[in-house]
């Protein structure tokens, strides 16, 4: 199936940034995530699609330890970025989630000024050494969340006074500020119209050259469009994970064949 | 894929497109055995008839594009559904190539009749003919029951369309060799057993799309070429 990629952007490296053994997640009795064993790629999208309760998004906040906020959730099984287990007792969640960013359904700016909803990330981290400095890591994030040229003469005004497409970008901007190495979407685009959301889309192909994004969507479509992986989930095992092209051309699972034929099944 | 979509308007949508390929599947068939029949009777009625004939094969591969263009943008077809849509536009495309082919057939039988010669290559003919139909009729079944043994069998059937051929281009050539007054005929003859000959790799071609709609892919193994009168050895 090789041929069908030949419209991806080349990229240099296809190097495993984080990988799944033996993942299974119980909320209290419920066991959500069944025995997932994946490898996320570098400097490519991944999209986990499949119905809902299908535990994708459940598995998506394991990747930065979202789950841990959640006294009944256990997780249990390797998650490794970069070969190192991102659930070992001397990794800091907070230190974790700055590098495995995460943009939500919703979009959802601090109650604060543009400028200081990018600032805040990089300011608990200690990124920038002078005020030059944080202007410089707002401004990169801005640019980077394809967002700069529409708020550069706003930045003293509320995130929460962007209209919504905008405000997910400003999200995608937060998220980036503290140059994170893997973001984790969690369907960034449901709430957004379709000029917004091809934005966003846009957004994520830029995004690719330079992290790992791993994104939770309902529209098939959409994973078609932005992933070169794709992962089928349903009722909490992984039951394909292969090329985008081959997924939605010729899958090998009859679920997955039924799931995106938009068959009963 | 026996199951129903959820969208029911989609399943009928699919069911309309292969209702119109055998359609034009019934129509190229009888093109294919009334222009092998007028041949061989001389009758030039019924050539003229299969030459108009070809205007609503023609316009049933228009409607099936545009059904399948409307389809693809409405609803984003995936999987064995996007096979099946690519599938039904070049199957629509490949019939009506062998539509093009009767119509020819149909055209020189004109000829042939005027020029009053006593080859009978006709019998010979319509057998081949009738072979090609028989494996076009059997590929459009393949595709409605979405059956790739079936489809199999009948690109393995190509190779005894090409052995007739083969027989046949021989046949003329000595013809012509004989008497300078069998060119004509036999040159127009040629012409349509090549013509028969091509039917058959254009059904061989709906046969690997059925399997291509079945398995996901077409199939690898090389196919046995029997037409061998375009290698140095036979001329």
């Amino acid at each position: 199936m090789n041929d069908m990629q030949f419209t991806d952007r080349a990229v240099d490296q296809k190097e495993t940034k984080i990988a799944a053994h033996g993942v299974n997640v119980h909320y209290g009795e419920a066991h959500a995530i069944k025995d997932v064993n994946v490898e996320i790629e570098d400097k490519t999208v991944t999209a986990f699609i499949g119905p809902s309760g299908c535990g994708k998004s459940t598995f998506l906040r394991c990747l930065n330890r979202m789950n841990d906020t959640i006294d009944i959730c256990n997780v249990t099984g390797n998650i490794l970025l970069d070969g190192e287990d991102i659930y070992d007792k001397r990794v800091d969640p907070v230190q974790l989630r700055a590098k495995v960013g995460m943009v939500f359904q919703k979009p959802n700016p601090f109650p604060k000024t543009i400028y200081d909803n990018v600032a805040y990330g990089p300011r608990i981290h200690g990124l920038a050494k002078n005020k030059a400095d944080m202007d410089e890591i707002v401004e990169k994030a801005l640019r980077r969340g394809a967002i700069w040229d529409e708020v550069k003469d706003r930045l003293d005004k509320p995130g929460t006074g962007l209209s919504g497409g905008q405000q997910q970008r400003l999200c995608i901007a937060r998220a980036v500020a503290t140059e994170p190495e893997v973001l984790l979407m969690d369907e960034p685009c449901s709430a957004l119209d379709p000029i917004a959301t091809a934005q966003v889309e846009e957004l994520i192909d830029e995004l690719r050259t330079q992290y790992s994004v791993v994104i939770v969507t309902h529209s098939m479509q959409q994973a078609a469009r932005v992933s070169q992986k794709t992962a089928f989930f349903h009722l909490g095992t992984l039951v394909e994970f292969g090329h985008t092209g081959q997924i939605f051309t010729n899958p090998e699972d009859p679920r997955t064949e039924s799931y995106i034929t938009g068959r009963i099944g | 894929m026996e199951e129903q979509h959820i969208a029911s308007a989609f399943d009928r949508d699919l069911e309309a497109m292969q209702a119109q390929i055998m359609k034009m599947g019934g129509l190229v068939e009888a093109a294919i055995m009334e222009a092998a029949g007028a041949l061989e009777s001389r009758d030039e009625e019924l050539a003229k008839k299969v030459q108009e004939n070809d205007v609503a094969i023609d316009g049933l591969e228009e409607i099936i594009d545009a059904e399948a263009a409307r389809v693809i943008a409405l609803r984003s077809p995936t999987a064995s559904d996007l096979r099946l849509i690519l599938s039904v536009m070049k199957i629509a495309s490949n019939l009506e190539r062998i539509g093009d082919y009767a119509k020819n057939i149909a055209k020189r039988t004109h000829v042939l009749a005027q020029t009053g010669h006593v080859l009978d290559s006709g019998p010979a003919l319509r057998r081949m003919a009738r072979e090609v139909e028989l494996m076009l009729k059997d590929a459009l079944d393949a595709h409605v029951q979405r059956d790739a043994e079936l489809a199999r069998d009948v690109i393995n059937r190509d190779l005894g369309v090409d052995q007739m051929y083969n027989a046949m281009f021989r046949e003329f050539l000595t013809y012509m060799m004989e008497n300078a007054q069998n060119i004509t005929p036999c040159m127009h003859l040629h012409f349509i057993a090549k013509n028969i000959e091509r039917m058959g790799d254009h059904v061989t071609a709906i046969a690997e799309q059925v399997v291509y709609v079945v398995a996901g892919e077409k199939p690898t193994d090389e196919r046995v070429k029997g037409d061998t009168t375009s290698s140095p050895q036979e001329a």
